[in-house]
Order: C-alpha cells, then sequence, then structure tokens
C-alpha cells in the first residue's frame, strides 16, 4: 500500500526541472517575506484608510489605490509573470514527450488495480471553459491537463506536497459519522485523484469514488492509483450530476473545488451532496476562507486572483454564504475551522457538515 | 482571456500590462525570464563540473579551446533560437499605440 512510486512523469529535460525550481523559489520569494510586497501594500493601505478617516468598503476602491502604487503594478506583473512562466515551461516540456505520455495513458487506461469509467458522450458545460490558474487548456482541453495540472500544483505547494503530504492530512482530519459507518466515499472533483487514494488508505475497506468532468485529470487519476497500488474507481461526471443513488454515500468530499464554480452551480453541488450523502453522513468541504473579513491586501489579492489568475468564480464563491446554502439543504454545520493553510496566509477554510 | 464563463469576475485580457509603460513591462518579465535562464545555466553548470571532477575527466582549458562540429554548431544555433524566444516573446506583446491600457 505505501509503496514510494512517483507517478508524476518526468520532464523533457533537466533544463526544464531547474526553470521550474526557479519558479517555485520566485514565487516564494514575490508572495512571501522576500520581496515583502504583501506587508508593504497591506500597511499602504491601512495607512491611507486612517487618512481618509474610514475603513475599506469596496474593492474595487481597494484596487484603484493598490494600482496607483508602482509598488501595486510590479507586484501584479510580477505575479502574473510567474504563473505564466510556468505554465510555458511545462507545455513545452510535456510537448516534447506527448506521444510517449499519451501512450502511457492509454497503456493504464485499462489496468488495474481500480477502475476507470469514462463517458464517451460527456459534452462539457460552457462554465467550465476557463483556463483556470492560466493552465493553458484548461482542465480538459489538451489530452496531457492531468499531467499538466498535477505538476503546476507540485510548483504551487512549493514542493510541500510531492508524496501528497497535505491530501494526506486533509483527508486525515475529516471527521467519521457518529455511527462509524463508513462504506462508500465520495471524492467530488477530483482531479488527479490525490484525495480519492488518501481515503482509501484511511479507509482500507471502503468502496472509493473519485468524480471529475475532465477525462485527461481522470486518466492521470487512475495511472497514479494503479501504480500505487490503490484500488479506487474513477468516473467522468459532472458533481452537480453525479448518477449515483440517493444515500449512497457515508463521507462526501470537496477539496478546493466550489471556488471554481459559478454561483447557480454552487447550489446544485450542494443539493447534490445532501442527496447522495446518507443522514448522519459527512460532506466535508475545503475551499477559500471569506475574504470579507480579511486584511485590505487580502481582499485586493481575491479580486486580483479572481480576475487575472483565471479565476472567475472566486469572488462570488468567497462573498456567498456557504454556511447558509449547507444548512438550506439539509446539513448541520460544525464550525470547527482548522486554520488551515497550504501554499497561502490563512487563505483555506474548512466546513465540516453533517446531513440531517 | 477570450474563453465565456458564466458570470463571476471578468477576466483580464491574455497579455495584461501592469505598468505605467508597456516597455517597462516588458522589460520586467524580460528581467524575470532572465533571471530563470541563467538560472538554469548555473545549475547545470554545477552539475556538470562537479560531475566531471568527480570523475577526473576535464580540464578547464577542454572548455575553453573546444571547437564545434557542424552538428553540433546546428545544435547550439537552435538551443539559441529557444533562448531568445523564451527571453524576448516579451517584445511581440508591447501593444501598438502612445497610450498604456489599464490591466483593469
Ligand atoms: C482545483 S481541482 C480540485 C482539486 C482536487 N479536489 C484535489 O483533491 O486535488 C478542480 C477540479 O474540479 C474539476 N471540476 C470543476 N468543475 C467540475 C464539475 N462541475 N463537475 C466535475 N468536476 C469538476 C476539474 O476538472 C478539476 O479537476
Amino acid at each position: 500500500m505505501s509503496k514510494v512510486i512517483d507517478s508524476l512523469p518526468s520532464l523533457a529535460r533537466r533544463s526544464d526541472a531547474a526553470y521550474l525550481d526557479f519558479v517555485e523559489g520566485f514565487r516564494e520569494f514575490i508572495l512571501g517575506k522576500g520581496a515583502d510586497f504583501e506587508d508593504r501594500l497591506n500597511q499602504a493601505l491601512v495607512d491611507e484608510a486612517a487618512r481618509r478617516g474610514q475603513d475599506w468598503q469596496d474593492v474595487e476602491h481597494i484596487r484603484e489605490f493598490v494600482q496607483q502604487q508602482p509598488l501595486g503594478c510590479l507586484r501584479d506583473r510580477l505575479a502574473r509573470t510567474q504563473q505564466e512562466m510556468k505554465w510555458h515551461a511545462l507545455v513545452r516540456s510535456f510537448d516534447e514527450q506527448r506521444a510517449k505520455l499519451v501512450g502511457e495513458l492509454e497503456h493504464w487506461a485499462s489496468r488495474g488495480p481500480g477502475d476507470l469509467l469514462l463517458d464517451p458522450e460527456f459534452v462539457p458545460p460552457s462554465y467550465v471553459n476557463v483556463h483556470f490558474h492560466l493552465q493553458p487548456g484548461g482542465y480538459f482541453k489538451d489530452e496531457l491537463s492531468g499531467f499538466l495540472y498535477h505538476w503546476g500544483t507540485k510548483v504551487f505547494f512549493r514542493g510541500d506536497n510531492d508524496a501528497d503530504q497535505l491530501h494526506a492530512r486533509l483527508t486525515r482530519f475529516v471527521p467519521t459519522p457518529a455511527d462509524g459507518r463508513v462504506l462508500r466515499i465520495l471524492d467530488m472533483a477530483c482531479s488527479v485523484g490525490q484525495s480519492t487514494t488518501a481515503f482509501r488508505r484511511r479507509f482500507p475497506e471502503a468502496e472509493v469514488w473519485g468524480v471529475d468532468y475532465s477525462a485527461p485529470m481522470l486518466k492521470v487519476a487512475h495511472r497514479r492509483a494503479a501504480m500505487l497500488g490503490d484500488e479506487v474507481t474513477f468516473k467522468q461526471a459532472l458533481i452537480e450530476h453525479t448518477g449515483f443513488a440517493d444515500e449512497y454515500f457515508d463521507l462526501t468530499f470537496a477539496f478546493i473545488v466550489f471556488h471554481e464554480l459559478p454561483l447557480r452551480v454552487i447550489e446544485e453541488t450542494v443539493r447534490e451532496a445532501a442527496r447522495v450523502t446518507r443522514k448522519g453522513g459527512v460532506f466535508a468541504v475545503y475551499d477559500f476562507a471569506r475574504t470579507a473579513d480579511k486584511s485590505p491586501f487580502q481582499r485586493y489579492h481575491r479580486w486580483f486572483d479572481a480576475r487575472h489568475n483565471g479565476e472567475p468564480y472566486s469572488q462570488d464563491f468567497c462573498d456567498c454564504d456557504f454556511d447558509g446554502l449547507l444548512r438550506c439543504y439539509g446539513f448541520r454545520v460544525d464550525a470547527t475551522p482548522l486554520g488551515q493553510r497550504a501554499g497561502g496566509s490563512g487563505y483555506m477554510q474548512n466546513w465540516f457538515a453533517i446531513r440531517e | 482571456m477570450s474563453e465565456t464563463p458564466e458570470g463571476g469576475t471578468p477576466l483580464a485580457d491574455e497579455y495584461p500590462v501592469y505598468l505605467p509603460d508597456p516597455v517597462v513591462d516588458a522589460a520586467m518579465r524580460m528581467i524575470v525570464e532572465l533571471s530563470a535562464q541563467l538560472w538554469v545555466e548555473r545549475e547545470r553548470r554545477m552539475v556538470t563540473e562537479q560531475l566531471l571532477e568527480s570523475r577526473g575527466l576535464l580540464s578547464r582549458e577542454d572548455i575553453e579551446s573546444f571547437k564545434a562540429d557542424p552538428t553540433q554548431v546546428a545544435a547550439i544555433k537552435a538551443e539559441r533560437a529557444r533562448f531568445l524566444e523564451d527571453v524576448f516573446k516579451e517584445l511581440k506583446r508591447i501593444p501598438v499605440g502612445p497610450t498604456h491600457s489599464k490591466s483593469g
């Protein structure tokens, strides 16, 4: 079960890895204490609010102020550039070995353990036509989207998730239902399946499903799980219409997907989670934290990330009453914030909800 | 970005300009790109020198007096084209026109 296998394919050249290593370090430098943009710009915002004798209300005013500062413009330029550089290097590196990698995915598609259930009739809805975090082709237009995504997140997590430590930790924190019964688990929007396999390891007897609409993601997820020897099933479907029977799951999970859904789909997905999770079952969500009560710079960053980092729906998610939505569809929300950190300053929050 | 999402925050263009002067904006990008290229070279040289040294294979003099054959010359030229594209692709993205269109 705990074989040490690296399911991430190698990059085409050593220089690609060195280039990405630079981007990883540069990203840390500009987002953290190295360039110290955040604290300095936030202080400028706090000082300006004091000068005006009024707290910042509208994020539009924050934006105007930050973009008048040369330092703010420079920070935005660099934040965008490091993201573009990452994808530029990854796409080129995978292009150079495209045929081989596509062959790899085909090779594993029919091998176990575990199953890969693709839907040849699947038509992606229009709202997924976004290059999320500027990934070229988004989540599904490139047959190698899954490998690109997996490598991209490796850089994003600054090397801290190379052995899926983050996924192991986040799934471990999820509470079990009060009666202790965990026979079936659903990982909604599983992408490359790191949470899916982590659940199977935590509950080795359980039937574990990963659902995602992107076939390229699921192929990578299946290959990875099969290589690791983790018996899970990946199914191509929308998380707002999973196709499972009512109350099929004891535990339903969604890690950082809600902020990538339009409000309409957020609501439909909560409704679907309520439908497929049995009474007393747990629906565990990790996602972006509300930003309304955060520092003015963090509010600015949320807006910037939405507009300039391909996260068009994230602002709406962060402003919505997600607790209220969960309650509205029959969940009891236990307010037990973990104060998780995973690649930014307190940007993530958890909701552990019980189906009533 | 030319895609049409369902509502939400409107997305920036594919190549937004952040600094007041688009030429300075491109210069900034090129500086970061150059730094990446420099790091790639330095990393490779460190690895190469360590390997060569540990195997007692090469002296500095060998590098100084190296003469590339035609195949090697072609390979170096191809690598140079790749390098130029990486660093100076920014030049193609500088918008035409005297004014700065805000990134928004
Ligand atoms: C940021 S990733 C989620 C990360 C993942 N849960 C993990 O554990 O690493 C977003 C994923 O959601 C999928 N996705 C987005 N909207 C979806 C939808 N409506 N139905 C199914 N999958 C969706 C995308 O294909 C992508 O793989």
